[in-house]
């Protein structure tokens, strides 16, 4: 993906001595001025401003964290740390974000905005003039076709002569889609040190005056995705070919032996359009990527293999993890001598964990998502650049992938309960170890953790809790031994509360605080199924439903509406869409204000429940100038309800309404009435109905910080 | 050189080398090939854009089965 890209080679070589020297002289004037982040953090004096309420603050941010199994685990004297908060001070639900999805929830906590402010209204966006669904947080773009250099216009790439290879000039960029301005900012000019551990919608993380960021939800694997796993196995499930958020390798197990290849990033050094060309072959999406073999030695007695991959060696113990290993991605064929001084610019580094699944009668090794490598980064995942070395030296090698907990693998029997637990369990072993270095060299300023694993394994183990016995994913023996692993996860985190209460005097404020509740996901509705049933949305003559892929199909000459993303619901809009027919203004209005009476009136005939409570329209939820770039309305689901898989992606299914039989079998992208976070303080909350756009105006107060005219929250202390 | 109003620039080299295989390919006209050239090659990107990296960067999100 980047490594390369993010160097320029041939101008840098022109502009090493310029650019350095320049460098030199306002690295050293900086200095002179600004105190570095280890000597404001330091300083005990460092974070005062005038009108401090106080010298630190601590925000243990938990995702999905549920105000009522909060409530009711506090009252049972389960949860004894978070108790002891809420004593000292206040604990409330939290108003989350419609939709409570959590980049959005995030970004309204970070920004103090809603969407029509930050521009994140889902996980999915669309582009209208492609009508193609995208990812809303981060976008890594490749290089540009051509480059100027002082002025002068010049390829991105050079050809190397009779090879099929490409020398990249130009690096591409990595955007951070989320506009609108972190409120840690606002404090580092102010004169706050802070420090920002795994904020999500922060890839790459912003810079801040006196700041450390470590990026986190939002930040791809080395292949440019939001985790994509790769199995090897001499006996793959049926149907492997299809599986999303993995790749399934088929391999033989010869004289205990298992030769296969580890992909990594985009090769962009290839030139496949010669290569193509030449052989008359379009090149496969998966070999343009980036690959290293690797060799795996079965113990023929005993359940225990070595793999040997870049030169390293590393054994395993079926059921175990091994540590991370770092891999070396060769982008250009290079002599040994070159490849090594020239690694920097022609090849990347990434990192993973093997775990032996099983060698004996079938062979099966999982292997991570290709990391970032916190010591060697290919994208900037920490601001300042240096920072996620600095941690891994210090705390050891960590997941950097944004939402690092295997669902995916698990919701294809990868992964079964004990194994997801267990990998669960080295994403919280992390956290605790980032927790505990930051929290005991934390002197002043602000300082927020992120913690992802509750709202992980409440997606992904709902369905083993008490009372879902019903649920359509819940398998009776299977599921019955973790009927408890919700609580206890609970409890881990209680504990982590009680770490960050030792460090919690009169001059410092631990707020906890969550982004969305939860609850279970039985029933999934497809509402671009209702659509096409209910004459909003046509097919092209022939098309067959469930053929419908990524609005690929769709008839929009007959189209008025249309779903994508988990929440959204969208007019194809005259002048907007790219072949849109509905004109803006009170035809629009009227088609969505009759739409959204329709929706919330369907039952639904299993349970006799409404699947949507209400369709909030565009303009009841949104202010700000992005307000527009957002869905026309998005769907409230009543708890126990969701959108399909299919239709958030633009696909249409042949029931309006369906059982989920996924383990990912909790959820809270519903009406934001239904699941509201949580806020704890060891200070009273004044504000009756607290809201996560309340927060970064709360924070910045704490610190006498003047609050920016743009954010639409109040301060709640 | 298109329709639309749009110009687009060639070297020498590569028009001599368009005309010469718009005439092999039987096209009645350069404009024809170039036009049916660039649409064939825009189709594959989108195909390639719309159908793997699209699906792959999205289908890792966890909400998706």
């Amino acid at each position: 993906m980047t490594a390369p890209r993010s160097r320029h080679l041939a101008i840098a070589v022109l502009a090493l001595a310029v650019l350095g020297v320049l460098g030199v002289v306002r690295q050293s004037r900086r200095a002179s001025q600004v105190p570095t982040v280890d000597e404001a953090l330091a300083s005990p004096a460092a974070a005062q401003t005038s009108g401090a309420r106080f010298d630190r603050v601590i925000v243990l941010g938990i995702d999905g964290v549920d105000h009522g199994l909060l409530q009711a685990w506090m009252d049972e004297g389960l949860l004894p740390n978070f108790r002891r908060l809420a004593g000292m001070g206040d604990f409330r639900p939290l108003r989350t974000s419609m939709p409570p999805q959590s980049p959005v929830a995030w970004s309204n906590f970070i920004t103090g905005m809603d969407s029509g402010g930050h521009g994140i209204f889902d996980f999915i966006h669309r582009d209208p003039r492609t009508l193609l669904p995208f990812s809303s947080m981060s976008e890594v773009k490749p290089p540009a076709a051509t480059i100027k250099v002082l002025g002068v216009k010049l390829p991105s790439h050079i050809n190397l002569p009779g090879s099929d290879y490409l020398l990249p000039l130009a690096s591409g960029t990595t955007e951070n889609l989320r506009q609108g301005k972190p409120f840690w900012q606002t404090l580092g000019e102010h004169g706050v040190p802070t420090v920002i551990h795994r904020a999500p919608v922060n890839f790459p993380p912003v810079e801040a005056r006196q700041g450390r960021a470590l990026s986190g939800m939002g930040t791809p694997d080395m292949q440019g995705t939001l985790g994509t796993y790769a199995f090897y196995t001499d006996n793959p499930p049926p149907g492997y070919e299809s599986f999303s958020g993995g790749k399934i390798f088929p391999v033989d197990v010869y004289h205990g032996k298992v030769q296969a290849r580890l992909y990594g990033p985009p090769n962009d050094f290839k030139d496949y359009d010669r290569i193509q060309r030449r052989t008359g072959v379009k090149v496969a999406y998966q070999e343009r990527k980036a690959s290293m073999p690797f060799t795996v030695y079965v113990d023929d007695e005993n359940p225990v293999a070595k793999v040997v991959i870049d030169g390293k060696e590393v054994l395993v113990e079926e059921g175990a993890f091994s540590p991370w290993v770092e891999v070396d991605f060769h982008l250009l064929p290079m002599p040994g001598i070159i490849r090594w001084a020239w690694h920097d610019l022609i090849g990347v580094t990434g990192m993973v964990r093997f775990y032996l699944k099983s060698t004996h009668p079938d062979f099966g090794l999982y292997v991570t998502p290709v990391q970032i490598s916190p010591m060697h980064p290919a994208l900037p995942i920490s601001s300042p650049e240096g920072y996620a070395a600095e941690l891994a030296e210090t705390i050891g090698p960590f997941y950097t992938q944004g939402l690092p907990e295997d669902t995916k693998a698990l919701d294809r029997d990868i992964f079964n309960n004990d194994d997801f637990m267990k990998q669960a369990g080295l994403v919280v072993d992390d956290e605790k170890r980032m927790a505990q270095y930051e929290l005991e060299r934390f002197r002043n300023g602000f300082l927020f953790l992120y913690y992802s694993v509750i709202d992980q394994i409440g997606h992904a183990m709902w369905r083993t809790m008490r009372g879902e016995e019903t649920h359509p994913a819940h398998h009776p023996g299977v599921d019955d031994p973790y009927v408890n692993v919700y609580v206890d996860i609970y409890q881990e985190l209680d504990a982590m509360v009680g770490r960050a209460l030792e460090h919690v005097d009169d001059r410092t404020c631990l707020i906890v605080m969550s982004d969305h509740g939860f609850s279970s996901w039985r029933r999934a509705f497809d509402l671009n199924r209702w659509l096409l049933d209910h004459g909003y949305l046509a097919l092209k003559p022939g098309v067959a439903p469930t053929s419908v892929s990524y609005l690929q199909g769709v008839d929009w000459n007959n189209t008025r509406l249309y779903g994508i993303g988990i929440n959204g619901l969208y007019v194809n809009q005259l002048g907007r869409e790219r072949y849109g027919i509905v004109p803006p203004g009170p035809q629009k209005s009227e088609l969505l204000r009759e739409v959204a009476a329709k929706l919330a009136a369907v039952v639904d005939p299993v349970t006799g429940q409404r699947p949507i409570l209400k369709v909030f329209l565009n303009e009841e939820i949104y202010s700000g100038p992005l307000a527009e770039k957002g869905p026309d309305a998005q769907i409230g689901y009543n708890r126990g309800y969701r959108a399909s898989d299919e239709c958030a992606v633009g696909e249409v299914t042949d029931a309006v309404l369906s059982d989920n039989t996924r383990r990912w079998s909790g959820d809270h992208c519903q009406d934001y009435r239904e699941v509201p976070g949580v806020i704890l303080a060891n200070i009273p909350i004044r504000k009756p109905d607290p809201a996560l756009t309340d927060l970064a105006p709360s924070i910045l107060t704490l610190f006498g910080v003047p609050v920016p005219e743009v954010m639409k929250g109040t301060p709640v202390f | 050189m298109f329709g639309g109003g749009h110009k687009v620039k060639v070297s020498d080299e590569l028009y001599e080398r368009i005309v010469k295989y718009a005439k092999l390919a039987g096209y009645s006209s350069v404009d024809e090939f170039v036009l049916h050239a660039l649409e064939k090659q825009l189709a594959q990107l989108e195909e390639a854009q719309s159908d793997e990296d699209i699906k792959e960067k999205l289908k890792g999100l966890g909400y998706l089965g």
